[in-house]
């Protein structure tokens, strides 16, 4: 493939101004584009080139910062995993779907920082490690098959695009939502981990785990592949298994 | 009143652990049993295309009103009633119709009552 | 950290799901469960009539052969296939099974609760053709 082939391309920007302008408008660029060209690539361009007012969020380029989502055509896509080539005619840029826009393709993602803390996605250990002493070196321990368990659920990079696909978001903000209960599946799954029992009771809860209905898009975007739609609905097992005890306990 | 606001937002859904328990049951049944039951029941009957006496008025009442028959009507109708019920609550809240708690009562009351019917009819054509 | 310090936008519009393909299939998949009630009361219609009497049966067995109840259940019939097709995928990844610390292959589950069907159609096949006759 000759990535030195230029031709150009039309992309549709939502833009949205609050300054100059109360509702949002498309605004359409021209831009030379070849193989390799990516979408973040055509933001760089049109805001060195053509339009310097054009706001979004970047940062790595490599799929791992996590924040140059934006809906592509309808889709929640990361700006620099998403190539030109791969779309013919109308290209559609739009801030994610789901969360308050403040400016052009920046959107407000603090309700989704919020579920995040909700569920407390970290090592949770009433007896951690003491301090290091190099003379006496302990570390958490952990084995192979032990990591394997939530190794998939880890690689979530935060990018909120599983916001934006979820239709269960979208009608009820209040739902924890896809990449939150998956990081409190992660960490439950973590054999280093002791603070189930304290997530449970998030996710045990109407807003938690059952308000999903394993619409299942969140794992079609997921740039990681972390399959979020299984992590949520595993947590649902998790969760019904916690009520039965509860139940028994009293 | 924060608190209270608190202690609402955090309510523990005791109950649907249950409804998805029951949800789950009946898409297994639904997605097992429920292709076989339907064309032999629903095509294959009706068009004449079993033998004659395989669901004759008198073998028909022995299948179905025993011990097997009951357990039949527990997995090919009462659960899938149940799965049905919260694909139904659930959608009603996806095309925003209703309200979720009134909605929740309509529907697993319906298959509770629909339940309770079939399984009583199957128990009163045994003791009759 | 105060819970409402965010924004929150308003619930979608209803017709939400009409906006892409894969939100239609998951609609339909979710409204399998209509043709399905439909079967499941001309199923207790059938219970009824059954323990109404052998005339009872026979009249149940003519209504169920009607053009648009014959049609409605071919519907049932079609629905629980899609529904089992989605269905049978979820399974694993919602209870993934593990055997001796090696988690079985998706598709090996999912050939298994299709294999699931089949047994069940030859057990009504012995029942209903074979032996019945």
């Amino acid at each position: 493939m000759n990535t030195q082939q230029i031709s150009t391309k039309q992309v549709s920007v939502k833009r949205y101004l609050p300054d100059s302008s109360a509702e949002p408008f498309w605004q359409q660029y021209e831009l030379p584009v070849d193989d390799s060209t990516s979408l973040l690539d055509a933001l760089n361009h049109i805001k060195e080139q053509l339009d310097s007012t054009l706001s979004y969020r970047w940062s790595c380029r490599m799929a791992i910062c996590g924040s140059c989502g934006v809906m592509v055509n309808g889709i929640p896509k990361l700006g620099c995993k998403t190539f030109l080539r791969d779309y013919e005619g109308d290209i559609r840029i739009e801030p994610l779907a789901h969360f308050p826009v403040q400016r052009d393709l920046v959107v407000d993602m603090e309700i989704f920082l919020e579920h995040l803390a909700a569920v407390k996605p970290y090592l949770i250990d009433d007896n951690p490690v003491k301090p290091y002493d190099p003379k006496t070196p302990e570390t958490y321990q952990q084995t192979p098959e032990q990591l394997e368990r939530y190794k998939q659920f880890a690689n979530c990079i935060n990018c909120g695009l599983c916001y934006s696909a979820c239709p269960q978001f979208g009608l009820n903000q209040e739902f924890l939502g896809p990449a939150a209960l998956t990081l409190a599946h992660r960490y439950n799954l973590d054999s280093r981990d002791h603070g189930k029992k304290e997530r449970m009771a998030e996710l045990n809860r109407h807003d938690g785990v059952w308000s999903c209905t394993f619409v299942g898009f969140c794992s079609q975007v997921c740039p990681k592949h972390v399959d979020p739609a299984a992590a949520v609905n595993q947590g649902k097992v998790e969760a019904a298994k916690h009520t039965l005890i509860a139940l028994f306990k009293g | 009143m924060n608190m209270h606001k608190h202690d609402v937002q955090h309510k523990q859904a005791f109950d649907e652990p249950l409804w998805w328990g029951l949800f789950s049951a009946g898409g297994v049944c639904f997605a097992v049993l429920l292709p076989a039951v339907i064309l032999f029941i629903a095509v294959l009957l009706p068009l004449g295309l079993l033998p004659a006496e395989a669901l004759s008025y008198e073998r028909a009442s022995s299948l179905l009103f025993s011990v097997p028959g009951f357990l039949f009507v527990g997995a090919v109708v009462c659960m899938p009633l149940f799965h049905a019920a919260h694909r139904l609550r659930h959608g009603l809240f996806d095309i925003s119709v209703g309200n979720d708690a009134l909605n929740k009562k309509l529907m697993y009351g319906g298959a509770t009552l629909l339940s309770v019917l079939a399984l009583g009819i199957v128990v009163a054509g045994f003791l009759r | 950290m105060d819970k409402s310090s965010s924004q929150r936008l308003p619930p979608l519009k209803r017709n939400w799901w009409l906006k892409h393909r894969f939100f239609k299939l998951y609609m339909l998949r979710e409204a399998t469960v209509l043709p399905l009630v439909f079967f499941t009361l001309c199923f207790l219609a059938g219970m009824v009539a059954l323990l109404q009497g052998a005339d009872s049966w026979q009249g149940w067995i003519a209504f169920m052969g009607s053009p648009i109840v014959l049609l409605l259940n071919l519907l049932a019939l079609a629905a629980s296939l899609f529904h089992a097709a989605t269905f049978f995928v979820l399974f694993p990844r919602v209870m993934p099974i593990r055997i001796a610390g090696h988690s079985l292959p998706d598709q090996v589950t999912v050939a298994g609760q299709w294999a699931g069907v089949v047994v069940v159609a030859l057990l009504f096949f012995w029942l209903l053709v074979r032996s019945g006759a």
